[in-house]
């Protein structure tokens, strides 16, 4: 019955598709190619995929959340540009406003913070199973460049924090104030240029209307049109790549077999690719056993954790309220003062990395603000060229020739994350150290 | 011939192109660089000398720390040297009496910055935490004609400045 719903014409030339609509439930393969060919929104997907690339347990998805979870951002952010006001003296009340006077404005507020924070972890928790299953290196395919789709990946990482940072300054409340007085005095203390690339940020020498015009601007224009260039250059660098590093760690897992040689082409995974496409051979990538039609069986997977996701936060969004602390007060820093649980470890960082060597002081906002994530970041962005594993690592979990390197890279996510735990729970009144069962002391809220 | 002509108007069409483009970036960047400064004035007069009490008075407009001993004044800014946030002031059990610069200083309080947790004594030495530097001291002097005690905020002075109001 179905079959006959979508019975096709043959082409009527080469190159011409015979049908104007595609199916998302294809009975041929050509029918499930055509669906690629002629439809936008799927046309950068592969007409066939790696079944091992899809699975679960090897990627979790977590490109795929974070792109929903953008995608979520987009949609929220939408009605709150209507509603927030970029001014010193309104963007608290209108806030407010959103938060308790305007019909479902706290759901769509708490939307557009839950997918922030999520998308921060989802984001990070990406990199991590990008490194640990050594995805950023090249396999067997030609024309390869993993290491440049990690290098972007890094610099959507930096764009989701900075995104975050520039939103938590809107509700022009008292977090937002001191989050903006500390971030950009750890600019300012870069040596020499620090001060000058502190005035530029904030449009002058104090935090005020200049400075939320900035952070605005750079918030709803920039940094999205940024992060969306650069998500468009990490999905087409996927696809140029010949897909997840999987696939290549299971080409050769079968050259290891030693199948009997067939005749390799330049497309398949990729569609029709010219020059340094990578070549893969087609008896690996086409078996019937180790390929599925994209269409529908990666469209499906993809829909599922999309509307997953989106499903998940706007639940989430019922029960989380977003809090919106006293209006921003110049005068009075709140005790204690902490930035969103995302840069607690970096606090926590300059809190102790102010060094004295005699009478000779580095500020810890250097050292700790700068220096010392700089470094991480370099090390990081140059990893697939230090990174000296077989190409053999590429793609697999824990691979035994790069257990080193995994280790001390656990080893530095675990130290993040205790940083993060404990500027999150075990910090009090003037960032002392307080056990969650010791009472924080009574203390003035106000001098 | 012809053919330098038609390179030379190629170049010449790529190289306006950049010309005018580089123009507008600078344009565009050179006008979110202020020419007028909205901020605050940084000489601010504080208020007839006698209406201080004796001892520590936080002025929050300021982040100011205005210390009276009888007729001698002094002011500590309230800015934690480490990443600017304004650090508060806790009184001591005892008042202390020390001497680091200049004549003795009664100390009566110390101060703790709430955001990383450093620690400046009464006369704003950091003690501890990640604070750098002590807090800056600022120019106090008598407004000539009403009275008023007034703060240069841009004129930092050694500790050993006192003003002494007859």
């Amino acid at each position: 019955m179905r079959a006959k719903r979508v019975q096709t014409q043959p082409p009527a030339a080469p190159g011409v598709h015979p049908r104007r609509w595609w199916s998302f439930r294809p009975v041929s393969d050509r029918q499930a190619g055509d669906a690629i060919v002629s439809n936008f929104l799927l046309h950068w997907f592969p007409a066939k995929s790696f079944k091992a690339s899809m699975a679960w347990s090897y990627s979790f998805w977590l490109g795929t959340i974070s792109a929903a979870l953008l995608f979520l951002l987009v949609l929220s952010g939408l009605p709150l540009l209507f509603l927030y006001i970029p001014s010193v003296e309104r963007a608290y009340a209108s806030v407010k406003d959103i938060e308790y006077v305007i019909t479902f404005g706290s759901w769509i507020r708490a939307v557009h913070r839950v997918s922030a924070h999520l998308m921060v972890a989802a984001v990070f928790l990406h990199l991590v199973r990008v490194f640990l299953t050594g995805a950023y290196k090249n396999g067997v395919g030609q024309g390869q460049r993993r290491q440049w789709n990690w290098v972007l990946g890094v610099a959507m990482l930096l764009l989701t924090l900075f995104l975050s940072f520039t939103g938590y300054l809107l509700p022009w409340d008292q977090l937002a104030f001191w989050a903006v007085t500390v971030g950009t005095n750890i600019a300012s203390s870069v040596p020499f240029i620090g001060p000058a690339v502190r005035e530029l940020l904030i449009g002058g020498r104090e935090i005020e209307q200049a400075t939320l015009i900035r952070f605005y601007v750079l918030h709803v224009l920039f940094l999205p049109m940024a992060i969306g260039m650069l998500f468009a250059y990490h999905m087409w660098r996927v696809r140029k790549d010949g897909g997840l590093a999987r696939t290549d760690s299971a080409r050769l897992a079968e050259e290891k077999a030693e199948a009997p040689p067939s005749k390799s082409k330049t497309y398949t995974l990729l569609g029709i690719a010219r020059g340094t496409a990578p070549q893969i051979r087609t008896s690996t990538l086409e078996a019937r056993d180790t390929t599925v039609n994209s269409v529908p069986d990666l469209t499906r997977r993809i829909a599922i954790v999309i509307l997953g996701t989106i499903a998940a936060v706007g639940i989430l969004a019922v029960f989380v309220r977003s809090p919106l602390e006293e209006p921003a007060n110049p005068l009075i820093t709140p005790n204690p003062a902490k930035a969103p649980w995302y840069f607690l470890w970096l606090q926590e960082i300059v809190t102790d990395t102010t060094v004295r060597i005699g009478s000779f002081t580095v500020n810890g906002a250097f050292l700790g603000g700068v220096l010392l994530p700089g470094v991480l970041l370099a090390l990081m962005t140059l990893w697939p060229w230090l990174d000296r594993s077989p190409a053999g690592a590429a793609g697999l979990w824990f691979a035994q020739s790069r257990r080193r390197q995994n280790v001390v890279f656990l080893i530095l996510v675990a130290a993040v994350l205790i940083l993060t735990v404990i500027g999150t729970f075990l910090r009090g009144p003037y960032w002392h150290f307080y056990w969650p069962w010791q009472p924080w002391p009574e203390l003035p809220s106000r001098i | 011939m012809a053919k330098d002509r038609r390179e030379f108007l190629v170049r010449l069409g790529i190289g306006s192109g950049v010309a005018a483009l580089g123009a507008q970036t600078v344009a565009s960047m050179r006008s979110l660089v202020p020419n007028v400064s909205y901020d605050a004035p940084t000489t601010v007069k504080l208020g007839m000398p006698n209406d201080f009490p004796d001892g520590l008075q936080f002025l929050p407009d300021e982040r100011l720390y205005v210390v009276r001993e009888g007729k001698t004044f002094h002011a500590i800014s309230a800015v934690c040297t480490h990443l600017g946030c304004t650090v508060r002031a806790e009184a001591l059990a005892k008042v202390e009496t020390q001497t680091i610069d200049g004549p003795p200083l009664r100390l009566t309080h110390r101060f703790l910055c709430p955001c990383h947790g450093s620690k400046y004594n009464g006369d704003g030495t950091n003690v501890s935490g990640p604070a750098p530097k002590p807090l800056t001291w600022y120019h106090l002097s008598v407004a000539p004609e009403d009275g008023q005690l007034v703060v240069d905020l841009a004129r930092p002075v050694d500790r050993d400045f006192r003003l002494t109001v007859a």
